[in-house]
């Protein structure tokens, strides 16, 4: 490809996107204008909704695991892994998130830190051990990423109401009685409706922080170059004296540490795991991954996309509680899968990192 | 590398991966799933609690013994043939065992339904479509088979000619909403370059909703507290002939499944649509230069696709529940290992079935004689998925065994090995 057709290929996605967002905007202002002009119509509920700060937060609080899987997801991709196993990475790092909570004691406190806070960390564990399995079985044996990635998901969604069911005789956990809490920032908290933000899970904080974090990561280290090298030109990466496997190995560990902390979150900001059908993870780590692809492997990006997908699903939570509408709880829990879908047909075309996918072999790797 | 040194390196790939490596691997991929099943239900015996350990390894006592469950496992499937309670390594035979028994029409049942899901992944498979979406496919279309049994019944003469007529009616209506349903994936992707891996799960997530909205709001049972649509008349269902009443068996859906696989095959291997569809998965540039419509084949692949999983939808209504109900079984999800498992081959989609249907109705068994939670069929699921995934891992294990010098053609080859042509 020519440079020329790859600038109009970067104008086209950026005025595509551009567009997408504008779109949103002008959605959200229509409502708002027509919630402003008839404040007791169905559009008055709904700006009250939109602009209510419990909205916020529980837009903020849902955008965490998925916001943490897509960060994931930019590492291990840009690294020329694509990792479809975000959602399992999920679900096994909240099952274990609870399970290791529920056997110290939630209680306990271990040499200073609280069970809940060891259970946090052992459910990243797992997770990053998880994304180990991936890792080897992708670089080292040469599988097929989506295959492999499609088993990781489903060795979880098997493996999580399998030990739940061993442990508790149900596929659901107990209730841990206490959950991770609010951090309250004082002064700043009490500002209307931004007060959300400095009145929050920590895990909203952990976010605030890791995606500027990892954009810096990305954009700014060496770091940040082997991984978008290995993704996009291995063979370059291998001429300059860099191991494209290690970029590999470590793009994708840290997609299972970030999906980690998501998952971990997840389950311990409800102090429960819930384990039917999909479990409580529920296609937030596919939606994750769309929410990177809308975000143009941007960590800025896909937190915007994420924060928009838990945007609409805290809105659809709050517009069931509003009573005297005709439309069923269920067609409105679509609202989010379907925003999903809509937003994968209009930003399809993204240009995938050029090596994403295939193995690369250093051709020394006779070992 | 030179065109023609890459056709070579297709060439050798393809002569590698041969029919009896692939069945070679499928094989050793369901050893090790096993194997790290029972290392998964020694450990869940560490974890549960009893009162006296099912058995002892290294000193420690577990309170579930592998062996046991695996025993339990398969003679569950089979209807107990043995008896595996005797004490001793060699079980004596059941005297009364029958092989037209509840255990076996269960796994026969199971079979029946994986044989249609796991050629609805095949055929997107081979065409190289990741459809994950067979799951929300299949429950539209049995949704929709319900409800037209349903509606359609009382214009019907009841019994055997009534049967005759609305049955296979029924079917279609299934295949055709399961279809439909499986084109717009496939349009996504052909029009808007989506990718079928995510818009298919979210399609299953939404065609859960769309159904349970229906059935709760519109069309349920009015005498009924559960989600569930009102029974269709049993002669309009698939009832077990033979096998007994409460396995929700019958031989007639059996054969049918088998006619499908035979028809799959020979639609797959024998005719130019079929050739297209192969081409466009296996080498898709090749298949656009020898002016195959890429945009139509995707679509018309995934709508075959969806059609089977549709098809595996209105079985499980008109065989299995006689009605829709919420909560609809993960048989697509099931219909992956089958596929994968088969190596996306028609034929090899009946063994893989009748196998995962074993595990499937022997986890029963399983958890009512040795305790350990069905669930673990589930992560049995996942496994083989994997191993079969890596085919790399047991071409090193055989190397390394039999330390045979073929590791350089392995090592020479290069580029993409492996699963890449699935």
């Amino acid at each position: 490809m020519s440079t020329t057709t790859i600038d109009r290929l970067r104008d086209t996605e950026l005025s595509y996107r551009a567009t997408l967002a504008g779109g949103a905007l002008s959605v959200f202002l229509l409502i708002a204008l027509l919630g402003l002009a008839f404040p007791s119509s169905i559009w008055g509920n709904f700006l009250a909704i939109l602009t209510s700060r419990s909205t916020l937060s529980s837009a903020l609080r849902l955008s965490v695991p998925i916001t943490f899987a897509a960060l994931g997801g930019i590492f291990s991709e840009k690294a020329g892994v694509v990792n479809i196993g975000l959602e399992g990475l999920l679900i096994i790092s909240a099952f274990t998130a609870v399970i290791t909570t529920a056997v110290v004691g939630p209680e306990m406190t271990v040499v200073g830190l609280p069970a809940i806070w060891i259970g946090f960390f052992a459910g990243i564990l797992s997770s990053v051990l998880f994304s180990a399995l991936f890792a080897v079985v992708c670089i080292r044996f040469k599988a097929d990423q989506i295959i492999a990635g499609l088993a990781v998901w489903l060795i979880a969604l098997g493996l999580a109401p399998f030990a739940a069911t061993v442990y508790y005789g149900g596929v659901n956990t107990d209730n841990l009685g206490t959950t991770l809490g609010t951090w309250t920032i004082p002064v700043l908290s009490d500002i209307p409706f931004f007060g959300a933000f400095f009145d929050a899970d920590p895990a909203v904080y952990m976010m605030l922080v890791a995606v500027p974090a990892s954009w810096y990561v990305l954009n700014r280290t060496a770091f940040g170059r082997h991984v978008r090298a290995s993704g996009e030109n291995p063979k370059a990466l291998d001429t300059v004296g860099v191991d494209v496997s290690r970029v590999r190995y470590a793009g994708v560990l840290l997609s299972g540490f970030l999906a980690g902390v998501g998952g971990s979150a997840l389950s311990l900001g409800l102090g429960q795991f819930v384990g039917n059908n999909q479990t409580m993870v529920n296609g937030k780590g596919f939606i994750a991954i769309v929410a990177y692809l809308f975000g143009n492997y941007n960590p800025i990006g896909a937190f915007g996309a994420s924060f928009l997908f838990a945007g609409l699903e805290a809105a659809q939570i709050r517009l069931q509680q509003v009573p005297g509408y005709a439309i069923p709880d269920s067609l409105i829990q679509t609202i989010p899968y379907v925003t999903v879908l809509v937003v994968l047909a209009l930003v399809g075309r993204t240009r995938i990192p050029e090596a994403a996918g295939e193995h690369y072999d250093t051709g020394d790797d006779n070992r | 590398m030179s065109a023609a040194e890459n056709a070579k390196a297709v060439l050798r790939r393809l002569t590698a991966a041969s029919a009896t490596e692939r069945i070679l691997i499928s094989f050793a991929a369901l050893i090790m799933a096993v194997l790290v099943g029972a290392v998964i239900i020694l450990v869940s015996g560490r974890i549960t609690t009893c009162q006296t350990a099912a058995t002892t390894l290294f000193g420690t006592g577990f309170c579930y013994d592998p062996v046991e469950v695996y025993l339990v496992l398969f003679n569950g499937a089979l209807g107990e043939p043995f008896l595996v309670n005797s004490p001793g390594i060699l079980k004596p035979l059941n005297p009364n065992w029958n092989p037209l028994n509840f255990g076996f029409a269960l796994t026969l049942k199971e079979t029946t339904l994986l044989i249609f899901t796991g050629l609805s992944v095949a055929v997107s498979f081979r065409a190289g479509l990741f459809n994950i979406g067979t799951q929300g496919q299949l429950i539209l279309g049995g949704l929709a088979t319900a409800l037209f049994s349903f509606f359609v019944a009382p214009l019907l003469p009841s019994g055997l000619v009534g049967g005759l007529i609305l049955i296979p009616l029924a079917i279609v209506v299934g295949a055709l909403v399961g279809g439909l349903y499986g084109a717009i994936p496939g349009a996504l992707k052909a029009y808007a370059d989506a990718n079928e891996v995510i818009t298919t799960i979210m399609l299953n997530f939404i065609a859960a909703q769309i159904a349970f909205v229906l059935v709760s709001e519109f069309y349920g049972n009015p005498d009924s507290q559960v989600v569930e649509t009102t029974p269709i008349p049993d002669w309009a269902t698939l009832l077990p002939v033979a096998f007994p009443q409460g396995g929700d068996f019958s031989i007639l859906a059996l054969a049918f499944g088998l006619a499908l696989v035979v028809a799959v095959w020979f639609l797959l291997e024998q005719t130019s649509f079929g050739y297209d569809l192969r081409t466009s998965g296996e080498q898709p540039e090749a298949a656009e230069y020898g002016g195959v419509d890429a945009k139509r084949t995707t679509v018309t692949s995934m709508f075959l696709s969806g059609a089977l999983g549709g098809m595996g939808g209105a079985i499980w209504v008109l065989m299995v529940m006689g009605k829709w109900q919420a909560g609809v079984p993960a048989l697509g999800f099931d219909g992956i290992t089958v596929s994968i498992l088969a190596g996306n081959n028609p034929f090899g989609v009946v063994p893989a079935a009748l196998l995962f249907g074993t595990l499937k109705s022997g986890s029963l068994a399983v958890q009512f004689g040795t305790g350990v939670p069905k669930q673990l069929v589930g992560v049995l699921r996942g496994l083989i998925i994997l191993f079969v995934a890596m085919p790399e891992f047991f071409r090193m294990l055989g190397s390394t065994i039999d330390l045979e010098p073929d590791r350089e053609t392995v090592a020479t080859d290069g580029g993409r090995l492996g699963g890449d042509d699935e």
